[in-house]
């Protein structure tokens, strides 16, 4: 497969992945904030999420649910991620079953059509993109072969969910000390774990059961760890080398860290405190990024970038000035 | 603009009882009479014999299947990017066997001539020694490329993929207009077409006995195959395309997905050891044959535009080696310019001893003094066009044109004869149409597809154009025109129902 169409195939995954973890989170919270007490009220009551999702801009005079939905300005906005998923999506259409170009086709289209002037354009922005996304994977399920375009387009699907997870765990840091009761459920309802947990631990939600599934279960599908063992499947799967075994970096990282959190995860927590481990496992995640665009998306041509945003940016560069050509032929 | 047009003012019957000939060249009905020619009457029998709601229901289904099927092209000029369905009218054209016959071999002629000029102007250069045409025509050409003149072809071939633009005056007799020899597209739009017709009115289709043009994807893939540089089992072709904001580029997508091979942008190849290679996920891949949707001047910023990027860098020098074919050839632009034209009968006398199948329009040069006198008394009355543009730009319809507009044009062409040609205005026929509401006649040319490569292939069809606005003669969809299917009927009686 084309490096070019990897990469595509890889980023129209993740990003629609990203509008969709977005869209759960800012409706969990809102959610949660009906219940919140003065401290978590008013012009910081949203701040927190911009902390968590490390899409802070101090400058921005809009106001913090707009930057993170519907913002022009902010590359990470829901409306930007849904746009960016469809423009790889339109660059490798030959390569994609045509349910699901038509499917994110359809989402960009609808998301058009909701007035400026809609007061709750927000909540429905974040309704479709999470709707939208669920058939999306559908329909990537039921149609797509199970060749190396499945497992970029997984990859890409398995590695945001896995840092969107660690960094919605990390919710509790960024809040008010007797909010952070409150927090744990709205982490649950935003990784759409509440029912597994109420399952699993009955009523009572605590830091310690909250955080045990949501970073350690091997069962259930946005679990920090269930997803870094789906990326290590499919890197394997890619190249072609057994398991337990590893042929290029991206492997090797995603081992290195699978086994942490196999192995040493809840000591970790003890040692390290939960902010440290999981911002730790953010860097081995950012990481495993890394590498997968270094052996998979670089060119031969193309000195290696700083870090993997470097390379985004650089590339989104090249794109724009690019485009002005492509219309003249 | 519009897609298809549903709304309809008056029961189908009665559009054709109302339906007027005016005085052209009608391709469905007889200008004396107003009676139907013979290739038609199943298609007029079976329109007229439709009930308004069957009509009107098979127009919503044809454009919902342009819609879904994403059949769009990009307009840029309102500064949105708009991506609209190109127009669409369900009235098929009609070819009978024996014209299609006539048309098939004028235009194997036709390109076997333009190869053959093309190796000649790149190589001994005979026909310019020998005076049949001006040297100084030649160098003073603008996508003449003499500086790769003596790269070995295979088979010789330059021009891989022809879209010869045909019409027919005011006599019926078929024309050729243009030769687009650089990258002509539209066939994407004669495959929908057909597939679309075919699903809307199976029956007609099926009682008439038409010709296959579904074949052209696998006949495309046999051409590029049969001109690899590489001796090997299955040499790797690809698609080499601007990228997605190119407006043609859902056409690009189409045709690399039904021959099954990559589609590429200039920066997904590389060139070591003048050897071209694509990359992929498991590293360098070399490629054999590129069937290139980007103009020779972006081809390759070391050698031509510099600031393109679109290309790749030493293309030019694995092309020069003989390591890679591109489809169509470097050079090509030189038989596209529009003063080359008016000297293919000539050629087709020089190489081949024939006498042209296909007659060419009257057409007066900027570069013969005398024509050029001509020209500029008489600009008023005929049609001027720039040799070196196309999509119908930089042309003037004198008859309709403003007398400043004819003084700006003189002025054009009076500072730069050699780029300015002029030709009689050629009232092209014109065919029965669905528009506003009604049954009329549109103006129509013809766009069928010649594929050269160890041997010539005639698709049996071609993209129809229709001038959609009333009295226009300009069918390019950059301005206002649409499409219809082509159906060119076998030669053989159609199969009768068990």
């Amino acid at each position: 497969m084309l490096s070019r169409v990897a990469e595509n195939l890889y980023w129209m995954s993740r990003s629609i992945e990203r509008a969709d973890n977005l869209a759960r989170l800012v409706m969990a919270h809102k959610n949660e904030l009906l219940d919140a007490t003065s401290a978590l009220r008013g012009e910081f009551a949203w701040h927190p999420l911009l902390e968590v999702t490390s899409m802070g801009d101090e400058n921005s005079s809009e106001d913090v649910v707009t930057y993170m939905v519907s913002s022009k300005d902010n590359p990470d906005s829901i409306i930007n991620c849904i746009q960016l998923a469809r423009e790889n999506a339109r660059a490798v259409r030959d390569q994609i079953s045509e349910e699901m170009w038509l499917e994110l086709n359809a989402l960009w289209l609808d998301l058009k059509q909701i007035p400026e002037t809609d007061t709750d354009r927000h909540s429905k922005i974040c309704d479709m993109a999470i709707r939208s996304a669920l058939q999306f994977r559908g329909i990537e399920n039921s149609s797509l072969p199970r060749t190396d375009v499945w497992a970029f387009v997984q990859l890409g699907e398995y590695l945001e969910r896995a840092d969107k997870t660690s960094r919605i765990v990390d919710l509790p840091h960024f809040l008010p000390t007797h909010e952070v009761a409150a927090a744990w459920n709205t982490m649950l309802r935003a990784c759409s774990a509440t029912a597994e947990h109420r399952h699993r631990y009955g009523g009572e939600v605590d830091a310690a059961s909250a955080s045990t599934l949501l970073l350690f279960s091997t069962t259930f599908p946005r679990s920090v760890r269930f997803c870094v063992r789906m990326i290590d499947e499919l890197l394997h799967q890619i190249s072609g080398t057994s398991a337990g075994e590893y042929l290029n970096e991206a492997e090797r990282a995603t081992g290195a860290l699978l086994a942490r959190l196999n192995f040493s995860g809840v000591e970790e927590i003890g040692s390290m405190g939960l902010h440290e481990y999981v911002d730790s496992i953010q860097v081995d995640l950012n990481r495993i990024g890394y590498e997968i665009m270094e052996r998979y998306f670089l060119l031969r041509k193309d000195a290696p970038p700083a870090s993997a945003e470097d390379y985004v940016n650089s590339r989104m560069q090249a794109q724009a000035s690019m485009q002005q050509q492509q219309q003249q032929q | 603009m519009f897609g298809i047009q549903i709304a309809m003012s008056g029961a189908v019957k009665e559009q054709f009882e109302n339906y007027a000939v005016e005085g052209f060249f009608d391709e469905a009905f007889s200008r004396e009479e107003s009676k139907c020619r013979p290739m038609y009457d199943g298609a007029v029998k079976y329109f007229s014999g439709l009930s308004d709601e069957r009509m009107k229901s098979s127009l919503r289904s044809l454009e919902r299947t342009f819609l879904k099927q994403g059949v769009t092209f990009t307009v840029y000029s309102d500064g949105q990017g708009t991506e609209r369905i190109f127009p669409f009218d369900p009235f098929p054209r009609i070819i009978p066997a024996d014209e299609w016959s006539m048309i098939d071999r004028g235009l194997r002629q036709r390109i076997k001539a333009l190869n053959l000029f093309l190796k000649d102007i790149y190589s001994d250069r005979r026909i310019l020694k020998e005076k049949i045409m001006p040297e100084e025509l030649v160098k003073t050409s603008k996508h003449n490329r003499s500086e790769l003149a003596g790269v070995k072809l295979p088979h010789d071939t330059y021009i891989h993929i022809c879209g010869t633009d045909l019409i027919r005056d005011n006599d019926g007799r078929y024309c050729v207009l243009e030769d687009n020899g650089r990258c002509p597209s539209g066939v994407s739009y004669m495959l929908e077409n057909r597939l679309a017709m075919k699903r809307t009115f199976p029956d007609l289709y099926r009682q008439l006995n038409v010709e296959r043009v579904a074949d052209y994807p696998r006949e495309l893939l046999r051409m590029l195959r049969s001109v690899s540089p590489r001796q090997q089992d299955t040499p790797v072709c690809v698609l080499l395309t601007p990228g997605q904001y190119n407006s043609a580029y859902f056409e690009h997508t189409f045709l690399a997905q039904q021959m099954g091979i990559e589609i590429v942008e200039g920066r997904d190849l590389i060139v070591e050891n003048e050897r071209v290679y694509m990359h992929t996920t498991r590293g360098l891949v070399q490629v054999d044959v590129i069937y290139r949707r980007i103009d020779d001047d972006f081809l390759d910023p070391r050698f031509f535009r510099r600031d393109s990027t679109l290309g790749v860098p030493d293309l030019v020098k694995a092309y020069r080696a003989g390591n890679v074919t591109l489809v169509n050839a470097i050079g090509t632009g030189v038989a596209d310019d529009k003063a080359t034209y008016a000297y293919v009968p000539d050629m087709i006398r020089f190489y081949l001893s024939e006498e042209p199948i296909l007659p060419n329009i009257e057409t007066f040069l900027g570069s013969r003094p005398d024509e050029l006198t001509y020209m500029i008394e008489n600009m008023a009355n005929l049609v001027v066009k720039a040799v070196d543009e196309a999509g119908g730009y930089g042309m003037l319809i004198g008859p309709a044109a403003t007398s400043e507009e004819v003084a700006d044009f003189r002025e054009k062409v009076k500072s730069n004869p050699r780029g300015y040609i002029a030709q009689p205005v050629i009232s092209l026929s014109r065919h029965p149409t669905f528009c506003d509401g009604d049954l009329e006649g549109r103006h129509i040319d013809l766009r069928p597809f010649v594929l050269t490569g160890e041997d010539t292939v005639v698709v049996p069809g071609g993209l129809t154009r229709v001038a959609l606005r009333k009295g226009s003669l300009v069918v390019n969809s950059s301005q206002g025109g649409g499409s219809k299917d082509t159906w060119v009927l076998r030669e053989t009686a159609a199969p009768t129902e068990a």
